[in-house]
């Protein structure tokens, strides 16, 4: 049972009925255990009927979805608390954004160990041919498992970087991933196991002889060194429960209350996966693992599998289409339908820009920020969930995006080890780039302002867009109304303040007593206020905020 | 000094506790904003309106199998092992043949056994070739053949080659001669086939070829009713149709062509040309005497880019009779359907398999193809078409008004070049016809 917290004792007050609907605080229930818990055995198939054809077709039968697309509603985000942050979770956990890490920690990762330990040979337990390439479960001779995946042909650094780097964002971001490590390796480090099984690209599963191994291991490419280089992924520990959907929830788990449609973190996946170039983000990338911790079981919810991160593919460079359109994209195929096909899309474009040839080096891939579109970003599947992703929650994705400072993102590409140290530069600066176009759109299109403080009669803030150094503070203006509280509350004053700061009348604060205030932001560069946000004030400060969907 | 000192201390003291009580606040302040505390209980909520619900039921009740099969598909590899042994048939030398056949939605089936690599000598003998072909499509066609032959002889560009083949076609529709008939007034016949092809060439470039066959055809014309629809000797009581008791043919043969596609099925770039003349006389007291001319040529046009692609095509056959001979009605120019079996029926889309016969054809088609979806090497296009044709007894009797227009889109999915489906609807002043197939005719 969780404690009731200060927060909740001093909201308890009664506040309500503002234009962005805070109501009464209740208690939640958290940490229960989970019981038996089936396993989800959906496969990327699956998912592809789901998500290309299925959905996409009954939602045309979902009156309320219309019903929000005519009238421009917006479902908000369920899971975020008073002062609109996602509190830690099963599926998240606030790393980088509540506390800054160091560029140490960045780089490292998320770590158990330091990777597999090659003081014996490898074992291989099991493996699998995709195409030419192949993957390796190994166990080291600490008896822990990894999974090994490699770089294509005349790519080296390509995959198993963009998985490295990848993992060490979504981690620092506050997802859960697993350790992954770079391991350099020759070929008398591995061997395979007697009862090792494959399964061979011809669809047939079949012993792995020591031959095979090495016939496997003749397509990978090798360093200067002439040694193997592959992630290593540490399999979590725990029950494996299958992937998690990014729309609805566990029935079965019973911390897993708001259908993940509606977790502000699944929503702003969108928004990270574009940063990371990361379009096959998929349902069927992630797992469960039902993990015993505090004496309790506990189901976690993992993000895996980024080697289609940056400019990579499992097979090479990335295509051109790829972030641009989904696997089968309705919208655009009937764009170009009833254009005649004179509608030159912008990765057409850009590939005829770049002569269709990949620029740059084999390493980096195909990964550039010409004709990135912040808002336009699409995934492999066109996930609902991330299409729901409201102004409130881009905000907070790129609150989270902007912690990141251009050393933190070298940081984070350090740890993808590439052999050319240009390569590792490229992809920094493409992500920084990138970083600054989607904060810029998110912090343009949401009300930016943040950090609310109330003392002395004074409600100061920050304006984020302005510190982060995406606008001008010059000739902006912060214009305030005030209501008194309740659920019809009254306007009482208009403030308009040049700088983030307020002054507030002592006496709306008074004990017993509070106001809402409803803040927004007028750029001289625009005619109109942008969106609002929406703070609760009483005596003890500040009680609630709320940016508008 | 003392005093001074202790108030240092006390000093330290309190910047120490003060600094230390504002690390604390700011750290409880960070744990409220992240606190699990919200405005309303977390609680599950539905994702659909109860309505919605209902009415996505029944799909759900389709999805369900479907999801299962997908997944053993995917667990079990069984994508994987299908390609792998349909890799492993062609390579031992049988490859499975599957398609839309003209006159029926049934798909024909068959295959073709590659007897140089049934027999381990393709890598001996690369240019050799020895197959045998069954094919099957219920309710329209049977067909079983043979060739040999070598496609490169001496390391020259001379090739020849002889076939054997066995062709019978349940259901051959046939509406009359000419441009003026009448749908309404159709019936069908059953044709069967026997021919002996010998044919030789020379291959002036990869593009050019230059090719003469020799070929001896018993063909058999029975059953000429079907369906209750009665016997083409009564629905056409007053007129002449040669060739209704069937024919033993010998055709000598010459064509020459050119071909600069970047791909046979999915052309984007080049063109071809065929021209053909036949010579054709009749055996055992048969009045088959003519002469065939045929050209088939076609330009893929780029609109400023692969992704968009004009096609113009221009096809004219005529068989004109010599000697007071007589071309036997199967032997004449056809116009109707998507033309996929171009030795058959030619492409004019609003119109039926076989609609209209006659000695000459001529027909243009123009199509638009452009690009819609590409996914990888998965590319959709969308094809506007326009077909223009009429048929004639000789070239003195082609008329505007005898033109028989077929307007229509089709929608065709390929994966690196090779159609996996292909969909088109034509409209014409005999209705709509609508087309799937794993083919295009041009």
């Amino acid at each position: 049972m969780m404690r009731k917290s200060r927060v909740l004792k001093k909201i308890g007050l009664g506040i309500g009925g503002g234009l962005l609907c805070f109501a009464a605080v209740a208690p939640v229930l958290l940490a229960r255990e989970a019981g038996e818990i089936k396993t989800n055995p959906e496969t990327f198939y699956s998912e592809f009927f789901e998500q290309s054809f299925y959905d996409e077709g009954v939602n045309l039968l979902d009156f309320g979805r219309w019903g929000r697309k005519i009238f421009r509603q917006e479902i908000p985000s369920a899971n975020v608390n008073v002062f609109d942050e996602v509190p830690d979770s099963s599926f998240f956990t606030n790393r980088h954004g509540r506390k800054r890490l160091s560029a140490e920690e960045i780089e490292k990762g998320y770590r158990e160990n330091n990777g597999p330990d090659l003081s014996q040979p490898l074992r291989v337990i099991e493996a699998e041919q995709r195409g030419i390439y192949p993957r390796f479960w190994v166990k080291d001779a600490q008896d822990e498992e990894y999974l090994l995946e490699f770089d294509p042909q005349i790519a080296l650094d390509l995959s198993t970087g963009a998985e490295l780097v990848a993992s060490r964002f979504y981690y620092a971001l506050g997802y859960h991933v697993p350790q992954y490590t770079p391991l350099f390796f020759n070929p008398d480090q591995i061997q395979a196991v007697s009862a090792a099984m494959t399964w061979e690209d011809t669809g047939f599963k079949k012993p792995l002889t020591q031959k095979r191994l090495m016939e496997y291991l003749l397509v990978l490419p090798q360093n200067a060194q002439g040694l193997y280089r592959a992630s290593a992924q540490k399999i979590p520990q725990g029950e494996k429960k299958g992937p998690f959907s990014f729309e609805k929830r566990r029935k079965d788990d019973p911390e897993d209350i708001v259908n993940h449609r509606d977790r502000r973190e699944i929503r702003a996946l969108g928004i990270f996966a574009s940063w990371l170039n990361h379009f096959d983000l998929c349902e069927t990338s992630t797992q469960d693992f039902l993990v015993h911790e505090g004496g309790q079981n506990v189901l976690k919810h993992y993000l895996m599998d980024f080697n289609g991160a940056l400019g990579a593919t499992r097979e090479g460079p990335k295509d051109p289409m790829l972030g641009h359109e989904h696997a089968v994209d309705y919208g655009e195929t009937l764009k170009t339908m009833f254009l005649l096909g004179f509608r030159e899309k912008p990765w057409q474009k850009k590939w005829r820009e770049d002569k269709e040839i990949v620029p740059g080096s084999p390493a980096v891939g195909y990964f550039t920020n010409q004709y990135f579109d912040p808002a336009g970003y699409k995934t492999f599947f066109p996930y609902e969930s991330l299409r729901m992703a409201t102004r409130a929650d881009g905000f907070w994705a790129a609150k989270l995006l902007a912690d990141f400072s251009d050393a933190d993102i070298r940081a984070a590409v350090k740890a993808g080890e590439y052999e050319n140290p240009e390569d590792a530069e490229a992809i920094a600066k493409t992500l920084i780039e990138r970083r600054d176009i989607i904060v810029r759109h998110w912090f343009s299109c949401s009300s930016p302002l943040d950090q609310f403080e109330s003392s002395g009669g004074r409600l100061s803030f920050k304006d984020l867009a302005v510190e982060k150094g995406f606008e001008s503070g010059d000739g902006t203006l912060y214009r305030a109304e005030i209501f008194t509280q309740g659920k019809k509350g009254k306007k009482i004053a208009e403030l308009e303040a040049r700088e983030p700061l307020l002054a507030l009348d002592p006496s709306w604060t008074a004990a017993g007593s509070g106001v809402r205030v409803i803040l927004r932001t007028l750029r001289p560069s625009s005619k109109k206020p942008g969106p609002a946000v929406e703070i609760l004030l009483n005596a003890d400060g500040v009680q609630g905020i709320r940016h508008e969907d | 000094m003392t005093g001074l000192r202790s108030f240092k201390h006390i000093g330290f003291f309190l910047i120490f506790v003060f600094g230390f009580v504002a690390i604390g606040s700011a750290a409880e302040k960070d744990a409220e904003r992240y606190a699990p505390v919200y405005t309303e209980p977390l609680t599950s909520r539905s994702l659909k309106d109860p309505l919605s619900a209902l009415l996505e039921l029944p799909f759900r009740l389709i999805k369900y199998p479907m999801d299962k099969g997908l997944i053993f598909t995917e667990n079990h590899r069984l994508d994987k092992k299908t390609l792998w042994v349909y890799e492993r048939m062609v390579e031992k030398g049988f490859t499975p043949l599957l398609g839309g056949s003209e006159t029926t939605l049934i798909p024909y089936y068959g295959g073709e056994f590659n007897l140089m690599a049934i027999a381990k000598q393709k890598e001996k003998y690369p240019d050799f070739i020895a197959t045998a072909t069954i094919m099957h499509g219920p309710t329209a066609f049977f067909l079983v053949g043979s060739e040999v032959g070598a496609q490169r002889i001496a390391g020259t560009g001379l090739h020849a080659g002889g076939l054997f083949q066995y062709h019978m076609r349940e259901k051959e529709p046939f509406y009359g001669i000419g441009p003026k008939t009448s749908r309404g007034e159709g019936t069908s016949f059953k044709m069967e086939t026997t021919q002996l092809t010998a044919n030789a060439g020379y291959n002036f470039s990869p593009s050019i070829d230059l090719s003469g066959a020799f070929t001896y055809r018993n063909v058999n014309i029975t059953n000429r009713e079907h369906d209750g629809k009665g016997d083409i000797t009564k629905i056409f009581a007053n007129e002449v149709i040669p060739g209704l008791n069937g024919e033993r043919l010998l055709s000598y043969e010459a064509a020459l062509s050119r071909d600069t596609r970047d791909s046979r099925d999915q052309a984007s770039k080049g063109s071809y040309q065929k021209f053909l003349f036949k010579y054709t006389d009749g055996t055992d007291h048969s009045s088959a005497r003519y002469f065939t001319y045929l050209v088939d040529m076609a330009k893929y046009f780029q609109i400023a880019s692969p992704r968009r692609v004009l096609v113009p095509r221009f096809f004219m056959e005529y068989n004109q009779q010599i000697d007071g001979g007589t071309v036997p009605f199967f032997e004449m120019a056809k116009l109707g359907s998507s033309g996929t079996f171009p030795t058959r029926s030619q492409t004019a889309r609003a119109f039926v398999y076989n609609r209209f016969y006659a000695e000459g054809a001529m027909l243009l088609n123009l199509e638009y193809r452009y690009t819609v979806m590409q996914y990888k090497d998965f590319k959709l296009n969308t094809a506007l078409f326009v077909d223009e044709g009429q048929v004639f007894s000789d070239f003195g009797k082609i008329a505007m008004k005898y033109f028989k227009t077929s307007y229509g889109v089709g929608f065709y999915l390929s994966y690196a070049k090779t159609t996996l489906l292909a969909f088109s609807v034509a409209h014409g002043n005999e209705g709509t016809q609508f087309y799937i197939d794993n083919k295009i005719a041009f």
